[in-house]
């Protein structure tokens, strides 16, 4: 401290004290240390080469579709012709002039189209999932599918929106890679790195016949729904199909008379989807004012203390309708009677006693409680519980080693439980018309934003134990793990302040039974 | 101004006393970090300079990107600090730095729990490089001061505009200019550049800058700031116009209807009054008003912010010298 070196040149004094130099080295040690900003915006995955390359899938049983034959897609041409030899000799010249970012593509494609289309959904899913902004009035604009750019943008990927779509998504690539699966040990036509001795096999061997390409048809099939339900994202949405098409071409995977058929197979698959998806009751799942009327008029008539929006202005109940969309394994009556009974009454002793629990609980919570409402907080600009469920599914598909049919399985029973359960669980929500904790007691103030439409029961419990149940069916040596998750992510919304006890240990066992019915449909699907 | 010493003098007061107190008993002093650490006063060889103080800050108008608005889901947010600090003079030219906050949040509106708690310690290191008589009049100083801040407690980061603050380890690089006139003039300008450390979130995945990012690790845009302040400064009373600037090198908007996050891009313009004044009777006490109005910015409120508060120096006397 006393070490300094004076200069005194002509009145002017310079003190240089030794302990700045040390300070400054110090400090730039310490930042270059802390400001490693390099954060990944896609999972590390390994390249996926299959175990087993489910030669009988395309017998597996159909969700939608009545059979692979469904779909037509003509035979190929044998591959001494003359127009294949030339679709090689493009493949090979392509190869010998490799960029650097068509070399990152084809790694990046390489771990598997189904998981790299649903790590891409989920980001679109979280940036529509942005609630419309108030108007001066005090009303709320309706985001416009016919103008989805314009303010708000279309969709608001709220829960329901974003499981829907998920579960469409899911359920038209898989049909459409059965129907793939089908004609590829039909044709049985080798890949071009096959036929072709100059060609290099730059993704790893898949033992699945060629064409039509599984790349093309997941890259067709998720152009044309993710558009439908993400039409603000087009731009974004054709690049990664063209760079997953050129990354298979490229590879010596397929050619592209490989990728034209799959991309045919892709897009009328498609279209079967998209015309179910339109005519499934979302059209009409907001309802209308005097519907909304209806509900809280249904809930005052029981005796109970109608739910009100808490949200600033009030906000129209989200979605109040999508109880009666069209759900993928259960019938409208088994929605019916998967309707648990009702929540303790909102002037019952059981309800005060539920409602203290909360503001004792949001009041005096740990940290590491706290840590567990963030961390299944799934609000605004996230990919929603269903995408949180899909990204735990993620290593234990790629850690499986499946082919893309299979992995596509997964993901499509998987979202099919968490769009029922979502179905169930609004149709819950709505017929009880349920006010939240912080309405009926001012004093609890939320952890978390407080979800607009009512409590019983809670979403997170109900898709979290559909989700847990399908995965544990899919993975058993998982199971342990996914249902302490779904435990955690039910008891996170008690923690957060949102729901009563009652709304998670109902919503919990509502969701388990809607996943039943999807693993009853698993056992039976030809696919053991 | 005036009026404002009478409006906020009172309520304050009790709570500032107690925890002088508390500041003496620890020797821990409470000073306003801005204020120590951005100033061109260095304390005297051993002297001590240690108190309390009260910052209230307040916004009901935000911008959300650079749209102006506000917000029924949150109203005014209220952010109240109480700032333990201290400073030491260990030599003449190099002032050691300890300051230890308590913040409280609160929302008016909506449902959305407040947060208190401890927030970031921050250590600095000031360092007289330069000092040079201006003739008869004054004399300008160079200083320099290197200062980091530490999350004294595991507050989250992810309940913004509540959090406490952005749980990130900084380091500072500040370098200040000061001219003070043997008349009372007093004209300071400082800039400090900030590397933030990366901050953990309590979710696997988030979504910021367009981009859903697969991580819970969040990074941290560095900040540059500049501070300017001209006015009277003698006889232990300080009377200035205060002007600063910060400006956030990255990070996304806020979007619309969204919550802010973390490591937005937050740019603002503040102007306002610095009044320190020697309290008669009680030696080596002075007293602390300082207004600040932020009335531009990007992804910040348009805070109304009051500091408040009382600083002990031992000895005195010295600290006044130019």
């Amino acid at each position: 401290m006393n070490v300094k070196m004076t200069l005194k040149p002509r009145g002017l004094r310079i003190s240089i004290p030794r302990p700045i130099s040390i300070a400054i080295v110090f400090i730039f040690s310490l930042a270059s240390s802390s400001c490693n900003k390099d954060i990944p915006s896609t999972e590390v995955l390994p390249a996926v080469t299959p175990a087993n390359a489910d030669a009988t899938a395309g017998s597996w049983k159909m969700i939608v579709l009545t059979g692979p034959t469904q779909v037509p897609v003509p035979s190929p041409a044998p591959t001494n012709d003359p127009g294949y030899q030339s679709e090689l000799a493009t493949i090979k010249s392509a190869q010998a002039n490799l960029t650097d970012a068509q070399k990152t593509a084809i790694t990046y494609w390489s771990s598997g189209g189904v998981l790299r289309w649903n790590e891409i959904m989920r980001e679109l899913a979280a940036r529509s999932d942005l609630p419309p902004s108030p108007n001066p009035d005090g009303s709320y604009p309706v985001p416009n599918p016919a103008n989805p750019f314009a303010n708000p943008q279309f969709p608001f990927s709220n829960p329901p929106y974003a499981v829907r779509a998920y579960s469409n998504v899911a359920v038209a690539q898989y049909e459409a890679l059965k129907v793939a699966w089908y004609y590829k040990f039909l044709y049985n036509r080798p890949s071009p790195s096959k036929v072709g001795t100059s060609i290099q096999s730059l993704m790893p061997t898949t033992g699945v016949p060629s064409y039509p390409s599984e790349d093309a048809v997941e890259a067709a099939v998720n152009t044309v729904l993710l558009t439908l339900l993400f039409p603000t994202s087009v731009d974004e949405i054709n690049a990664k199909a063209a760079e997953q098409q050129q990354a298979a071409l490229l590879s010596g995977r397929a050619s592209p008379s490989d990728i034209a058929a799959g991309v045919a197979l892709g897009n009328a698959v498609a279209a079967i989807i998209a015309t179910r998806a339109a005519s499934d009751g979302m059209k009409a799942a907001a309802g209308t004012p005097a519907i909304w009327q209806a509900l809280a008029d249904g809930a005052t008539a029981r005796g109970e203390i109608p739910w009100i929006s808490q949200d600033g202005p009030p906000r129209p109940p989200q979605l109040p309708l999508f109880g009666q969309v069209k759900a993928w394994m259960l019938t409208p009556t088994d929605i019916l009677n998967e309707r648990p009974g009702p929540p303790p009454s909102t002037s019952s002793t059981q309800m005060k006693t539920e409602t203290a629990e909360v503001l004792n609980t949001v009041n005096n919570l740990t940290r590491d409680q706290l840590a567990t409402v963030y961390k299944w907080a799934d609000g605004a600009s996230t990919p929603t519980p269903s995408g949180h469920w899909d990204a735990i599914a993620a290593p234990y598909i790629s850690a499986a080693s499946y082919s893309e049919v299979r992995s596509a399985r997964v993901y499509a029973l998987l979202n099919m439980a968490l769009h029922d359960a979502g179905v169930a669980c609004w149709d819950t929500k709505y017929f009880y018309f349920n006010p939240r904790p912080s309405q009926l007691d001012p004093n609890i103030k939320t952890q978390t934003s407080l979800p607009n439409f009512p409590s019983y029961v809670s979403g997170h419990s109900d898709f979290s134990a559909a989700g847990a149940d399908v995965l544990s069916y899919l993975f058993p040596s998982g199971a342990t793990y996914f249902n302490a998750q779904a435990q955690e992510a039910a008891m996170s919304r008690l923690y957060g302040g949102i729901h009563y006890r009652s709304d998670i240990t109902v919503g919990l066992v509502q969701g388990q039974r809607i996943g039943e019915y999807t693993v009853r449909f698993a056992k039976t699907d030809g696919a053991n | 101004m005036i009026s404002l010493v009478s409006k906020n003098r009172r309520k304050p007061y009790k709570k500032i006393l107690s925890s002088i107190c508390f500041a003496l008993l620890v020797l821990l002093c409470p000073s306003l970090r801005a204020q120590t650490i951005d100033d061109g006063i260095m304390l005297a060889d051993k002297t001590l300079c240690a108190g309390a103080i009260y910052t209230h800050d307040s916004w009901n108008q935000y911008w959300e990107g650079s749209l102006e608005r506000v917000n029924g889901n949150i109203g005014t947010i209220t952010t109240q600090t109480i700032t333990m600090a201290a400073t030491y003079g260990v030599t003449s030219w190099f002032d050691a730095i300890v300051n230890v906050p308590y913040v409280w949040t609160n929302a008016s509106e909506g449902v959305l729990h407040g947060q208190a708690g401890f927030q970031d310690l921050t250590l600095a290191a000031k360092f007289k490089a330069i000092s040079v008589p201006v003739g008869h009049h004054g004399a300008l100083r160079a200083m320099a001061v290197l200062s980091g801040t530490l999350p004294m407690t595991n507050y989250t980061p992810d309940l913004q505009p509540l959090s406490l603050g952005a749980n990130s380890k900084t380091i500072s690089a500040r370098t200040t200019l000061n001219y003070l006139g043997r008349r009372g003039l007093y004209i300071n300008g400082t800039a400090a550049y900030t590397f933030r450390g990366n901050v953990t979130l309590d979710r696997p995945s988030y979504f910021t800058n367009n981009q859903l990012y697969l991580s819970n690790e969040v990074a941290m845009p560095n900040q540059f700031n500049f501070a300017t302040s001209i006015g009277y400064r003698k006889n232990n009373l300080s009377i200035l116009g205060d002007y600063s600037q910060q400006q956030t090198r990255g990070g996304g908007d806020i979007r619309l209807q969204d919550l802010p996050f973390v490591s937005n891009r937050t740019n603002f313009s503040k102007a306002g009054a610095t009044l320190k004044l020697p309290i008669p009777k009680l030696k080596n006490m002075q007293y602390w008003l300082i207004y600040s109005n932020t009335f531009q910015g990007r992804n910040v409120g348009q805070s109304n912010t009051i500091t408040t508060g009382l600083m002990y120096t031992l000895p005195f006397e010295k600290r006044a010298k130019p």
